[in-house]
Parts: C-alpha cells; structure tokens; sequence
C-alpha cells in the first residue's frame, strides 16, 4: 500500500513538470488563439474589445483571404500528388531495382532536405530569373526567348512555388517509402515472380498494400507540412506578390497581423487550425484499410 | 528500477527540450552590449562626477533642455546615470553611426545608451514590446512591410513630443524647431492626427525622383523629358532601340512616386484631399489623370519587371537600369550605396530628376522621403529619451550620420553634402517642389491597406491582369472604407 502510493508520487513527480510546460507553452496558447479570434486589438496594443463572431463574418467575405485559401488548397492537393508519385516511384526503383550508384542517387535526392528554406528559396530564384536564369536558359536552346518566361510572373507563380516544393519534400518522403520497403520480404517478390506477375503488378499489388501504413501516416505529415512550408516558401520567394497572386493563408494571417488586426489574424489561424484537423481528419477516415501483415 | 531510471530520464529529456525554445542566443546579446559597455566607466564619472551636489537646481525640471542656457553640462546631470534603450533600424546607410551619435551623446550629457539595431528590427524589438517593455526611443520608418511604426500610430501608443520642437539641443544655443528644416514637422508624417501635435521626430531625408543613367541618354543625344508628353516621346525612340522606358524595384516605391505625382496634377489642394480619402475625390478628372499616367506608364515598362518586384529580387529591377535595359526607375538616394558593388554599362552615371510636370510650364515634384524616430508612450524613460531625441538634431550627430550618407532635414546640411548627394539633393534648387505628407491614418480594416490597394496593382497593370478601370474601381471602394475608419 505504502509503496504504491511512494510509487504514484514518483510518477506524478516524473509527469508534472513536462504536463505543466506543455499545458503553459502549447495547450493555453492554442485555447488563447480561439479566445483572441473572438476580439480585435493591435499586436502591440493592451487593450482588447470583444466582437463576438465579426471577424469570420468578416472573412467570409473578404476576397483576399479566399484567393490565399484556394492557393493553399491548390498547393496541398497538387504537392502532396506529385510529391508521393514521384517520392514512390523512385523509392521503388532505389529499392527493387539494381541500378549502379543507388547510394549516390539516394543521398542527391535527400540533400534538398538538409537545406534550409531560404536557401532553396535562393537557388529557385536563380533558377527562374527571367534573363539567363536557368531554365529560361535551357527553354532558350529550343524557342525564341524574346520575351523571356516570366516563372514568378503572376501567372506562373504558383506553378514555380509547386515545383520548389516538390523538389525540397520529395527526398525526405522517399527514405520514408525506402525503410519501409525494404522490409518487404524478398520471398513475396519471387513467388509473384513465378505466378507471372510484372514489375507494376507487383508494385500496386504487393509493394503499395504492404506499405499503406505508412503512406497513411506521412500523408497527415503532408498536409500539415505544406501548410507550413508553404508559408516559408511564400516569404523567401515572393513575398505573396506580384499583387498578392502567391498569397498563402499563413502569410495572409501573418500580414494582417502586421496590418494592426491581431484579433482578424487569430481568427484565420483558427480557420486554419480546423482546416488542417478536418482535412487530416478526413485523409485518414478515407484511406482506411485493414492493415496486412507480411 | 529500470523502468524507474527509464521514466526518469525521459521525464528530464521532455522537460529539457520544452525549455530548450526558452533559452535566447547569448552570441547575441553580448553583441547588443558590448557597445555600451567600451564607454561605460568613462561616461559615468563625468556626467555625475563633481555636479552631482548641483543637480537640486535642476532636479525638478522636467526637460532640463529648456532651462538648459548654456551651461548644458549641469543641465543634464539629473538624468546622468540614467540608461535609456534606443532602437534604429539598420539599413543602407549601416549601423555604426548610431553606435558613433550614441556615445557622442552619452560624452555630451552623461545619459547612457544600451543601443539595438537590426535590419529586421520589428522582429528583435517586437516581442518584449508585446509584453510590454518598450525601447525609450525608437528610429524606425513608417512604409515597411511590418508596419510597426504604423501601428502603434493606429493604436495612439506614440508619446507627444511637441515640447522636443523647443528644447535645447544639448551641447548647443539653438532649440530644436531652429535647427529643423522648415516644412517637416508640419506633415501627417510627423503630426499623424492632424491636431498640431508632433508624434514623431523627422530623420534621415532623400528626395526621391526617377533615377536613371545619365551616361545613356548623353550617349544617344536624349535629353531629360519635362513632361510627360516627352516622356512617351523618350519611351518610343527608346523602344525603337530594344530599351524600355521605365522599371521600378518593386510596387512599394511608387508611394514617393504616386505622392509627387499627385502634387504635380492637382496641387497640394488635391493632394490633401486625396490623402483623406475624400468622397468623390477619385473620380475627378485630377484623378484621372493620375490613374492614366501609371496605366500608360505601365505598358512603357520592361515586362519582367513585376516577376522580380518582390523583396528577394528587387535589385535585379534596379540592375535593368544599370545594364541599359530600363530608363527609368522611381527611387531614393539610397541607390548610390545600394547598387555601388553592382556591375554597369560601360560610362553609367547616376542622374536623378523630379517626376514630369503634367504639360508644359506646370510644376514638377519630387516627393521628400523621410525617416521617423518616435518615443512610444510606454516607454520608461521617456525625459532622457526626449533629450536624445534632441540631439540627433546637434551639429555633431548630423556630422555623424552624413558621414555615412544619411542627412538629416536641418538647415544648411548642403555644406555637408558629398560626391552624388550634392546633385541629388540640389534637386530642389533646380525648379523641383517639394512633396512631402502620406495617406491619413486609418483604423485598420480587414484586407484593406494604402499598399495592397493604390499600389501593388500597378503589378497587374504591368503584365496585363487588371485594366485601368478595375484598378480605380478597387480604389473607390477601399477608399470609402478608409473615410470611415479616418483616425
């Protein structure tokens, strides 16, 4: 009895510090977003006035912020679709196929991960340089470059950011599918082999299924990385311009804030922070499956 | 047991790396003291040292500069000891002259400095001002991205300094009001509620105008247009020879622009009225003409311009110019050091005019940038603060900083001028008026910003997104939410 309750205070002795500084630097501050969406002050101001719901009638209606949700939307569909495409398919062919310099390839494909943001943001933006940058420079070889492509031009912008992020995302995704495919056992390979099966078959069929676990936990990863990647993305490239075209959620919170709205910024955070529950929510009710065990 | 040690170790190693967030880079703070810290002993002994028995006479005195007379070194000894925070900006014209103006200060009144400067200095002050410490004074421009000057504007968090304007400056005879250029305290930039009340301290001044490589046009025999008839003239005959006619670095530098233009079309009438948002006002033909001039001014300008008009790439905007590609670009005489490691055309030469009058005869502007330094209203020291204030205006700081290229709006600084400022701040003397003041003070509205709404467009006008019409459109409708926000 004595050393049961010894125990338990032990135990409450090893938990509370750690729930304590999570309670005061995660939980309040989170609960402290919803509470200030519900009120409008300056960033730097003391005072607050209480508005109820104004702030998200108010962004319903609020154009600006519609454009930076839909380029959010088009970023966490189109990024995470490439990204896993190709993130598989080169980790298949890393791991099934015999190919020369397979470690080589493997680290090549990672190192945009080591890199910090900003240093990608600069190498992309030398790559999409409208003069002598180099894609204009490789387009040039095979068409008049007159007038040069215009890759953070207001059309393009989008299309520039989906191919910068694909490029940083796809090597961390790809070890993940690597790890985990390669503990597929050789022997369900050989079997199939013998059954006639073809190396697509036995990607859909063996590779993807044994894998689903994981690709169900990395596509949460997805959708709260590009949210946030996004945002680093849009500042080091292009500050939301031109005229607001690349525009994120994140950033568009982040310039509203510096726009005097605290309360209208906390407002979209909150909007934000549903969205990314539901949709993680949402992937990981679809992708369901009985998991299968090799 | 092992369990135990187990829970133990994991229990520490979560606490530990929840804590590791908490901890502030020691690297820098050493850097932000290490300043002070040189002068500290010898500054102390002098400004308490044998005076310390007076300081009864002007103990009581709040702004010792205005009783100050003379005798400058007793008048201070009240605040001596007293350490006050200032905050700057770093930007083109570099850090150290604050470093240079604060121990000049602290040698003149015995007042210590604990400087901070950043080129993002939102970001390093921010934080601890949310929490409510404020740096004592604080130099930073209304017109960046942050827009933190603006908002403690917005929030009436900016302590009155009107009492600086007859102050003393220390180690001097003159007041401060006699020693600022006439005209730049009278703006919404300074007296941003319209109440004749000076919030904020007029600092480092530029005139602004179209930049441009004077070496080319002498090269093909062009002369500088005077009007904007001209100016289509020049963009033509340019076009011809594969130049265009204008670029700008990125949408933000068209506020100087848009300012000056305003003044050269309608006046100051026009200009006041426009800038408080007043109904109607951007349906006049005055407006109108302003509207056309940017729409027309867009289709003479070099295509990749937008694409590269974000804060990552604007100086490849401004290397158009240098390379010949662009005539023209909006701009501040900050260029010179900005661009000086920049690669040019063989025989570039900076020349830099106010904006075209609107026809023949009729004024030309060139729109009069200037920096704020402002004392926020929950600062703590805010008497040594307003003394600091006063002495960015003596003959020694204004050395200080135009030794590195910033000059400050005091009368006879021309003496002081160098190299290429002596042309560009001549501009005035050469038939150029002086646009000065900004867009009223608004509370803010969800969306809505003087940027986002009168500027950035000119973004879609270049590459063909938005018509003239959907612009002014934009414009109408934001503008009536202003009015009814005016502060």
């Amino acid at each position: 009895m004595k050393s049961s309750k010894r125990r338990n205070g032990f135990l409450v002795a090893c938990i509370a510090p750690a729930v304590i500084l999570f309670f005061v630097f995660m939980i309040l501050p989170t609960l402290n977003v919803f509470r200030m969406s519900l009120y409008e002050k300056g960033a730097y101001s003391q005072t607050e006035t209480f508005v109820g719901m104004k702030n998200f009638q108010v962004l319903i209606n609020d154009s600006n912020f519609i454009r930076s949700m839909q380029n959010m939307i088009l970023l966490i569909v189109t990024v995470t679709i490439v990204t896993f495409a190709l993130a598989l398919i080169f980790a298949a062919i890393l791991t099934r196929e015999k190919i020369k310099g397979q470690n080589f390839f493997r680290i090549v494909f990672y190192i945009p991960n080591i890199l910090s943001i900003v240093v990608i943001a600069g190498i992309f933006s030398a790559i999409y340089k409208p003069e002598n940058g180099m894609l204009n420079s490789i387009i040039g070889l095979f068409r008049d470059m007159t007038n040069p492509i215009l890759w953070k031009g207001e059309s393009l912008v989008m299309v520039s950011l989906i191919m910068a992020m694909v490029w940083q995302a796809i090597g961390y995704y790809m070890v993940m599918y690597m790890a985990s495919m390669s503990s597929v056992p050789e022997s369900l390979y050989e079997s199939s082999n013998l059954d006639g099966a073809g190396r697509l078959t036995q990607f859909f069929q063996i590779t993807i299924p044994l894998i689903w676990t994981n690709i169900r936990t990395t596509l949460t990863f997805f959708i709260i990385s590009t949210i946030n990647m996004a945002f680093l993305f849009v500042k080091a490239m292009t500050s939301g311009g031109p005229n607001g075209a690349s525009e994120v959620t994140l950033s568009y919170m982040y310039s509203q804030k510096d726009a005097g709205l605290y309360g209208y910024s906390m407002a979209i955070g909150v909007v934000i922070f549903l969205f990314s529950f539901a949709l993680s929510a949402m992937v990981n009710k679809v992708t369901d499956r009985e998991p299968l065990e090799f | 047991m092992k369990k135990k040690i187990l829970c133990t170790i994991m229990s520490v190693s979560m606490v530990a790396s929840l804590l590791a967030g908490c901890g502030s880079d020691p690297g820098k703070q050493s850097n932000s003291d290490a300043g002070t810290s040189d002068d500290a002993g010898a500054s102390d002994d002098a400004g308490t040292s044998d005076d310390a028995g007076a300081s009864d006479d002007v103990g009581a005195s709040v702004d010792p500069g205005t009783e100050a007379g003379a005798g400058t070194d007793d008048a201070y000894a009240a605040l001596a000891g007293t350490t006050i925070n200032v905050a700057a900006i770093e930007t083109a014209y570099g850090s150290e002259m604050w470093q240079e103006v604060a121990d000049a200060f602290t040698a003149e009144t015995g007042i210590q400095v604990e400087l901070t400067t950043d080129k993002n200095l939102e970001d390093v002050i921010g934080p601890s001002m949310q929490g409510g410490e404020y740096p004592d004074v604080i130099h930073l421009a209304t017109g960046r991205d942050a827009a933190l000057t603006e908002q403690f504007i917005k929030d009436n968090m900016i302590a009155d300094i009107t009492d600086v304007l007859s102050m003393t400056v220390p180690g001097e005879t003159a007041a401060v009001s006699d020693k600022i250029a006439g005209g730049f305290t009278d703006t919404s930039l300074t007296n941003p509620y319209g109440d004749g009340k000076t919030y904020l301290a007029p600092m480092f001044y530029s005139p602004c105008g179209l930049f441009y490589n004077a070496g080319l046009l002498e090269e093909k025999g062009w002369t500088v247009p005077t009007t904007w008839d001209e100016m289509w003239e020049l963009g033509d005959k340019a076009k011809e020879e594969e130049i265009y006619l204008f670029t700008y670095p990125t949408t933000g530098y068209f506020d100087a622009f848009f300012y000056a233009l305003m003044y050269s079309v309608g006046g100051p009438e026009f200009f006041d009225k426009a800038t408080h948002y007043e109904e109607g006002i951007w349906e006049t033909p005055e407006a109108k003409t302003c509207f056309d001039i940017i729409a027309k001014l867009a289709t003479y300008t070099n295509p990749t311009t937008p694409a590269q008009a974000n804060d990552q790439d604007f100086t490849q905007n401004q290397q158009l110019v240098l390379d010949n590609k662009a005539i023209f670009m909006p701009n501040g005489t900050w260029i010179v050091g900005e661009m000086a490691e920049a690669p040019r055309a063989e025989g570039f030469q900076w020349g830099m005019t106010a904006l075209p009058a609107v026809s023949s005869g009729g004024d030309s502007y060139s729109y009069t940038w200037f920096e704020q330094a402002w004392i926020p209203s929950g600062a703590e020291n805010q008497d040594a603060g307003k003394v600091f204030v006063s002495f960015l205006y003596s003959d020694k700081a204004c050395e200080i900083f135009a030794q590195h290229g910033a000059i400050q709006p005091v009368l006879g600084i021309a003496d002081k001028l160098e190299g290429d400022n002596v042309m560009f701040y001549s501009i005035y003397d050469n038939g150029a008026k002086a646009a000065m003041g900004n867009f009223a003070a608004f509370d803010a509205i969800p969306g809505v910003e003087v940027r986002t709404v009168f500027l950035d467009p000119v973004n879609s006008l270049v590459s063909g997104t938005m018509t003239e019409d959907e612009w002014i459109a934009s414009v109408i409708s934001a503008s009536d939410q202003m009015r009814e926000n005016l502060k």
